[in-house]
């Protein structure tokens, strides 16, 4: 048993105050004198062992001990006194509350969701808040979001928790425990608190500079909803559209996934899901314009959580993919030309000439040429690493390169042989090219023979060398390179697959150049965005599952639409640890939160009591007197 | 109206109380054998006339009672009629006494312990104005005590008979050995305790600081509403005493209020009770 503490314990000194209280109440007691024949009869009364008793003699000087009893219950009171917790008692406490979509999963019972139960816990955390302790409030989903500053004002703190609420996006911790992190150099922080329901993701890139103590809510039902929504393209006007429903139940769980299009559903399947085995289901669909599909899943029963169970996929526009290639490069054209589904520009121009291409393949003489979402240099070095990278008369070959890249996969390079030698400069290092945007695809004896840079939503690659002066198109890895540069054209320009957006920030959309643009998001708000010079809007916030409408003025520009997409936050599973850098955190459900209970109240109400009967003993024994 | 005594305590001196044979009253007690001696005059001739056997006729003893009469004049009989009732109920008892021919005195008890204001004994009905004039000049006062008050009056009394005391018996010292004294010297005890109302029924409430009328003593009591069965308890249980204190000494005991009439306690109270015949 802990004894109870004290806040303010030079209260104390007001007990002094009895000393004056019964020298004032002997003082001041006056009886009212009364004559009498004799004392005799009421000596004796006096003298009897029944007016003797313990309690009677209590009862005679009833005023003074109550009156004692209050004066010690208020100074008690204003002493502070609250019960200890378990736990070390911190000055300053954050709290980081999990908003993430997990967190609006309702209990079948109860029918509260985990913020709700969270805000319970933090609330009584912050009405017992006791002297110099403080508490900030953070909220986190994906990203972290600090509510108050460290502060003791309840009201303002209740104020700033009722407010919260959850979001569709998935949980992660990185950037709350960055801000965290950054007020351990104000505040002498110990130990930060984490309410979560434990839908985190395990692995968490941060070191921790303070102890870590995670509270687990673990209530929700079963859950079912999508995971996943995507599309391929199959045919000219052909795309196959996939639906990936997985649910949180051991049990298998029924319900009926719809795929609606501008506001009519086209088809319905029944699918049976449990947590061991996802279904994935396929809808074939025929378009050759764009749309904006809607995958809507209709739960058997109860659903613990329902922003998972929609999800949008806009499909592109059915068009051939618009190449251009130099034709000094007979090589690449010949390898380019057999591709399916593209359109290859026959024109024999140093240049290209069209407005748009989705993929233009150049030599040295069209380096500066038109855009394209993704351009193949063959033979050039970019022009800002001219200084860094020399090509010398000589013979190189590949020592590496980088298998995983979309341009290089299933590509053989070990014995090819190149007549030129790109060479870094005296000092130059692989480095300084990176600080450059630069990534390094393949490396020479010498130096990079190919690179990668990205920007925006443009991708360029850059061979050094011309591989016409190498044994490259005598290899079979020749066309597979030239294959690959059409495919990821074909994903550059959405013409061949197509994914849902998950909520978090909308992918970039295309539009005209420097102009503004209203979006409308699924709560009904507007929010306001810029294209850049090259006609993107990105960077828009998505926190809502739902459709978004890109509105120039009244006129409606492009739909598109988001949906949760987190097997994490469906599955409703919490981890049972939290891996960091060097150490790992266990997430206990078992372990309450435990603060100090203050009980001044209790005191008070007490001594209130306490004067009331006061009171009422006090008029009682005045009107008997009178 | 007359006094009805327990026992024959009178004085040899003649008087109205039968006491016994072989007096010379006109009321006949019995027969005796003839013994020499006796004198003839007492012999019943008629008798003598049927049995041939002489017999003496023997007729009751009239002796003189001593009433004395003792009021308490303390200060704590000034409280509301106690003082008043119990020198009327004196009256009473001296009219009573000397209409038949008893030797009656008074004494009250006053503020001079040593010597008592006292009526000295005295039979006759002419004695009964300096009796009322006595029990009118009475002032009350003092703070004797009752047993003290006793003592100093057996130390003046001679004769037996009698004695009434007239009091609130409110003390604080023990009355059972006055009582003794009284008996000894041949008195009959008569306690009529005189009580006021607020002494029954005392009508207190709350904390109160009692002062006592004749020591000037004080006593705080809290709560005094509460301590009033006890009260009622400790007087009843001092009446008990007192009772069993006169009744064991062929005596007798009464309390009554001096909210009563004169005539109430005398007719139905005295009277029931058997201490007047009428």
């Amino acid at each position: 048993m802990k004894w109870p503490g004290f806040v303010n314990l030079f209260g104390a000194w007001f007990l002094l105050a009895l000393i004056p209280l019964i020298i004032l109440y002997f003082l001041k007691l006056r009886r009212p004198k009364m004559e009498v024949p004799s004392l005799a009869l009421w000596q004796s009364v006096v003298n009897d062992q029944r007016v003797n008793s313990p309690f009677q003699k209590f009862r005679r000087n009833l005023l003074l001990l109550l009156q004692i009893l209050l004066l010690c219950l208020l100074v008690l009171a204003l002493m502070q006194p609250f019960l200890q917790a378990d736990a070390e008692v911190a000055e300053y406490k954050p709290l980081l509350i999990d908003c993430s979509a997990s967190m609006s999963a309702i209990d079948e019972t109860t029918g509260k969701t985990r913020l709700e139960l969270v805000k319970e816990r933090v609330r009584e955390q912050i009405n017992n808040l006791t002297g110099d302790q403080r508490i900030a409030l953070f909220s986190f989903s994906n990203t972290g979001r600090r509510i108050t500053e460290f502060s003791n004002d309840r009201r303002a703190l209740l104020k700033a928790l009722e407010s919260l609420q959850p979001t569709d996006l998935p949980g992660k911790l990185d950037d709350v425990l960055r801000m965290a992190a950054a007020y351990t150099r104000t505040f002498p922080i110990e130990t930060v608190t984490i309410m979560t329901d434990g839908n985190l993701p395990d692995q968490v890139d941060f070191e921790l500079p303070f102890s870590l103590d995670v509270q687990r809510v673990d209530i929700g039902g079963p859950n079912i909803g999508i995971t996943e929504m995507s599309a391929r393209r199959s045919g000219p006007e052909e795309w196959e559209v996939f639906v990936r429903v997985s649910a949180s139940s051991v049990d298998l769980r029924g319900a009926e996934l719809q795929l609606w299009e501008d506001g009519q559903q086209r088809e319905s399947h029944q699918v049976e899901v449990s947590n061991e085995e996802s279904e994935r289901l396929v809808f074939p669909v025929s378009t050759s314009q764009s749309k904006l599909l809607e995958a809507r899943l209709v739960p058997a029963g109860f659903d613990s959580l329902a922003v998972d169970n929609s999800v949008w996929l806009t499909l592109p526009a059915a068009r051939p993919l618009k190449v251009w290639v130099s034709p000094k490069l007979a090589s690449w054209r010949h390898a380019v030309r057999v591709q399916p589904n593209l359109d290859l520009e026959e024109s024999e121009g140093a240049e290209p000439r069209g407005a748009e291409y989705d993929l233009l393949i150049i030599n040295e003489d069209g380096a500066g040429s038109a855009e394209a979402p993704v351009r193949l240099f063959v033979g050039v070095v970019p022009p800002d690493l001219q200084e860094l990278i020399k090509v010398e008369e000589d013979v190189s070959y590949v020592v590496d390169w980088n298998r995983t890249a979309p341009m290089l996969r299933h590509v053989q390079l070990a014995d090819v042989q190149i007549g030129e030698q790109p060479k870094l400069a005296v000092g130059a290092a692989t480095k300084d090219l990176e600080e450059r945007g630069y990534e390094v695809l393949i490396d020479g004896n010498a130096g990079p023979l190919m690179l990668q840079r990205r920007e925006g939503l443009s991708v360029s690659y850059w061979f050094t060398f011309h591989t016409d002066r190498s044994t490259l198109p005598y290899r079979v890895g020749f066309p597979i390179i030239a294959a690959n540069v059409v495919e990821t054209a074909l994903k550059q320009a959405s013409l061949s697959d197509a994914a849902a957006a998950p909520t978090g920030v909308l992918p970039p959309i295309s539009v005209d150049g420097s102009r503004s643009y209203t979006i409308k998001t699924p709560g009904g708000e507007s929010l306001e965005a810029e294209s850049n010079v090259a006609g993107t809007l990105d960077g828009i916030a998505a926190s809502r599952v739902g459709r978004y409408d890109v509105m120039d003025g009244n006129n409606l520009v492009t739909s598109i639409g988001t949906g949760l997409l987190s097997g994490t936050e469906t599955s409703l599973k919490p981890v049972e640890e939290l891996r960091f850098s060097e150490l790992t955190v266990a997430t206990d459900v078992a372990e309450q939160l435990d603060s100090d209970k203050p009980f001044w109240w209790i005191l008070a109400l007490l001594a209130f009591g306490v004067l009331m009967f006061e009171w009422w003993y006090f008029q009682r024994a005045r009107g008997a007197m009178v | 109206m007359r006094l009805k005594p327990n026992r024959r305590l009178t004085n040899r001196a003649r008087g109205e109380h039968l006491s016994g044979k072989g007096g010379s009253s006109t009321d006949f007690a019995d027969f005796r054998d003839y013994a020499a001696g006796d004198d003839l005059r007492y012999v019943d001739w008629n008798i003598f006339a049927r049995l041939r056997r002489p017999y003496i006729k023997q007729f009751q003893h009239e002796e003189e009672m001593h009433v004395v009469l003792l009021v308490d004049a303390s200060t704590s009989m000034l409280f509301e009629d106690k003082m008043l009732r119990a020198k009327q109920l004196a009256a009473a008892f001296g009219i009573m006494g000397l209409q038949n021919v008893e030797r009656v005195s008074a004494y009250a008890i006053h503020a001079r312990q040593d010597q008592p204001w006292m009526l000295p004994p005295g039979a006759g009905r002419t004695r009964i104005r300096k009796l009322l004039k006595f029990l009118e000049d009475v002032e009350g006062g003092g703070s004797i005590p009752i047993e003290k008050a006793i003592e100093t009056m057996l130390r003046f009394h001679r004769g037996r008979g009698v004695a009434i005391i007239i009091s609130d018996f409110l003390t604080f010292g023990d009355v059972s050995r006055p009582m003794n004294l009284l008996y000894s010297a041949g008195l009959e005890v008569w306690g009529l305790q005189v009580l006021a109302e607020s002494e029954i029924n005392p009508n207190v409430q709350g904390d109160l600081r009692f002062v006592d009328s004749e020591t000037q003593e004080t006593l705080d009591i809290t709560n005094a509403s509460e301590l009033l069965n006890v009260y009622q308890d400790q007087r009843l249980w001092l009446q008990d005493a007192l009772h069993a204190m006169c009744r064991s000494r062929q005596g007798r005991f009464m309390s009554v209020s001096s909210g009563m009439t004169l005539p109430t306690i005398l007719f139905e109270h005295l009277c029931r009770q058997g201490w007047i015949l009428r």
